[in-house]
């Protein structure tokens, strides 16, 4: 077969734009197409400002390098690496209950790595440089080279993955999803080791990382589970469906639980013996709002919530998990900030702009419209594809 | 070829900022508080009067310390971060992508952006100013009225930087994280 009639036998609805938009107009979707088209439109300003005014655009310096872009870019790769997990479940795994949801979750993660890169395009000063460097000097003992490398050859074997499942060709589907999952797992736990390496910073240097990062991914991708299902069935689930979000909600809480486990372990090291540069910054972490909104929202609630009647209320936990994303969201914030808190001070005690104070900062609102943008432009993305694939599962497998 | 490092004698520093000044005309390096490739500390004053430790009030000078393994070289992704033929570390801005990992990395916050490139500038040791133009002391070096920087080859025994390491007790700052910094502080 060429690549030609290969291409041409790749199953898309043919849509034209009154098809796009010709969705049912609920207050609930009207409410979701004016919100995405805002944060699109915030997205378009946002670039403009940062094409014009550069980095001076955002409220990043020399002692806070990394900002709020930073941690939306993860929050969409960990959103997609955890989708990549779920979708495998069933074409990968061979878990028959979650086959329904295999299609639509490797399409998930596809999108919400675009969004992602779409993010990170504008945080990186120069990304064609960096396109053409990546591959003229490869940097192999950065953790950086590794992710973003590993996670440009995941993005393709998604793609691929998500023709064959198109094509209802299970068994290169199975070959290429579990190649795209190796490597997406690779990719994202060098992601965690971005900050895991960081000697400087004892907060963040260590193990922890790279391994929290891919249970909070596969975390990331229940939640993710629920709030597409529940869009598709506007929370009136077949039984079919119900059975596979019950079974997803009991993952969870057992995903959550190990969750606690090693957040709660990891701050009590972290206090534990006063050790200087680690000790004084996690007791700062516990009196900052933004971690109890990490724990309260992605932790808390869900988990109690699943508890109550062991995931069998997939309308609640709906909800719980638009609240667990809210709390996956400050998460990634946190864990980008905290990571810059103490100062390095070297001796600039009393001079220039380091005061032995922690490091203050706050997105500016370039950075919360090119960060809102990503999302529009990941639900515009959802959306579209909603309508040019079948997305559920076929009914011959 | 050779190991460029530096020795501060910082108990004679008097923080009149000559090197500071001299950095930035030497260097070209853009004004404002945030772009400095080297700075003078000063620290507070310890303990309550009348039990004040005087000695506590040093001012100490500092700027990257060209460390023979270097974080900020081994995290940059694209080798902007090199070491030159004389073990000096430098940023390449051709190359350099601006992901800021190094400004993350860098123990000693000796890492700043250059908004005319839009790249990472640091401390080059005058590698492409004076040291290109033959000269053989750095800008900071030159103009200290106290003699505190003493610059030169550390494997040249005969160098003078050679014989005050000899010679004399020093420190380097953060030994703990194994960075084998080429900055070495007198005592």
């Amino acid at each position: 077969m060429s690549i030609k009639e290969f291409v041409t036998s790749i199953p898309v609805n043919k849509v034209g734009l009154k098809d796009l938009l010709g969705f049912e107009k609920t207050p609930r979707n009207m409410l979701v197409a004016v919100l995405t088209l805002a944060f699109i439109a915030m997205f378009v300003i946002g670039v403009a400002i940062y094409l014009v005014h550069g980095h001076h655009a955002y409220n990043v310096s020399r002692e806070h390098p990394w900002g709020l872009l930073i941690a939306v870019y993860i929050f969409f790769v960990v959103s997609s690496t955890g989708l990549c997990i779920i979708g495998s479940l069933g074409d990968v795994f061979g878990f028959k209950d979650y086959m329904l949801i295999s299609k639509r979750a490797i399409f998930g993660s596809i999108v919400t790595i675009l969004a992602g890169f779409a993010v990170i395009a504008f945080e990186i000063g120069h990304p064609v440089t960096m396109l053409i460097y990546n591959v003229l000097s490869p940097g192999l003992t950065s953790a950086i080279w590794w992710m973003g490398t590993l996670y440009g050859i995941y993005l393709t074997f998604m793609i691929i993955e998500f023709v064959f499942l198109l094509k209802g060709d299970m068994k290169k589907a199975k070959i290429f999803g579990l190649t795209g999952l190796l490597v997406g797992l690779a990719a994202h736990s060098n992601l965690g080791s971005v900050f895991g390496f960081l000697n400087a910073r004892p907060i963040s240097n260590g193990v922890f990382y790279p391994t929290y990062f891919i249970l909070t991914a596969f975390i990331t991708g229940v939640f993710i589970a629920f709030i597409l299902m529940g869009f598709r069935y506007k929370l009136n689930f077949p039984e079919k469906v119900k059975t596979m979000l019950t079974g997803l909600a009991k993952i969870q809480a057992l995903l959550i639980s190990i969750l606690i486990f090693f957040v709660a372990w990891k701050m009590l090291t972290d206090v534990y013996g006063g050790m200087p540069n680690r000790a004084e910054v996690a007791e700062h972490i516990f009196h900052s709002w933004t971690f109890w909104a990490e724990v309260i929202l992605a932790m808390v609630i869900p988990l109690f919530l699943i508890l109550k009647d062991m995931g069998k209320s997939p309308v609640v936990l709906f909800w719980a998990s638009l609240s667990g994303m809210v709390g996956v969201f400050f998460m990634r914030y946190n864990l980008v900030h905290d990571t810059q808190l103490k100062p390095l001070q070297m001796m600039k005690i009393r001079e220039y702009q380091l005061s032995p104070e922690w490091i203050h900062y706050f997105p500016s609102s370039t950075e919360i419209m090119i960060s809102l943008g990503g999302l529009g432009l990941c639900v515009a993305m959802y959306y579209a594809g909603t309508k040019f694939f079948n997305l559920d599962e076929d009914e011959h497998h | 070829m050779a190991r460029y490092g530096m020795a501060l004698d910082y108990k004679n520093c008097i923080n009149c900022k000559a090197c500071e000044v001299a950095c930035k005309e030497e260097n070209g390096v853009l004004l404002g508080a945030d772009k400095h490739r080297i700075w003078v500390g000063a620290n507070d004053v310890k303990g309550e009067w009348p039990l004040l430790d005087i000695a506590s009030a040093a001012f100490l000078p500092s700027q990257c310390q060209h460390c023979d393994d270097a974080p900020c070289q081994e995290v940059c992704p694209t080798h902007a971060t090199y070491y030159d033929e004389n073990h000096v570390v430098r940023v390449d801005s051709e190359k350099c992508i601006l992901c800021s990992y190094c400004m993350n990395a860098c123990p000693y916050d000796a890492r700043y952006v250059d908004d005319r490139t839009m790249t990472v500038d640091k401390c080059t040791f005058c590698s492409d100013t004076r040291l290109a133009r033959g000269e053989t002391t750095t800008a900071c070096q030159n103009t200290c009225p106290t003699k505190v920087r003493t610059f030169g080859d550390l494997d040249d025994y005969d160098s003078e930087i050679s014989e005050l390491l000899r010679t004399r007790e020093h420190f380097s700052l953060k030994e703990n994280l194994g960075t084998n910094p080429k900055l070495f502080y007198l005592t």
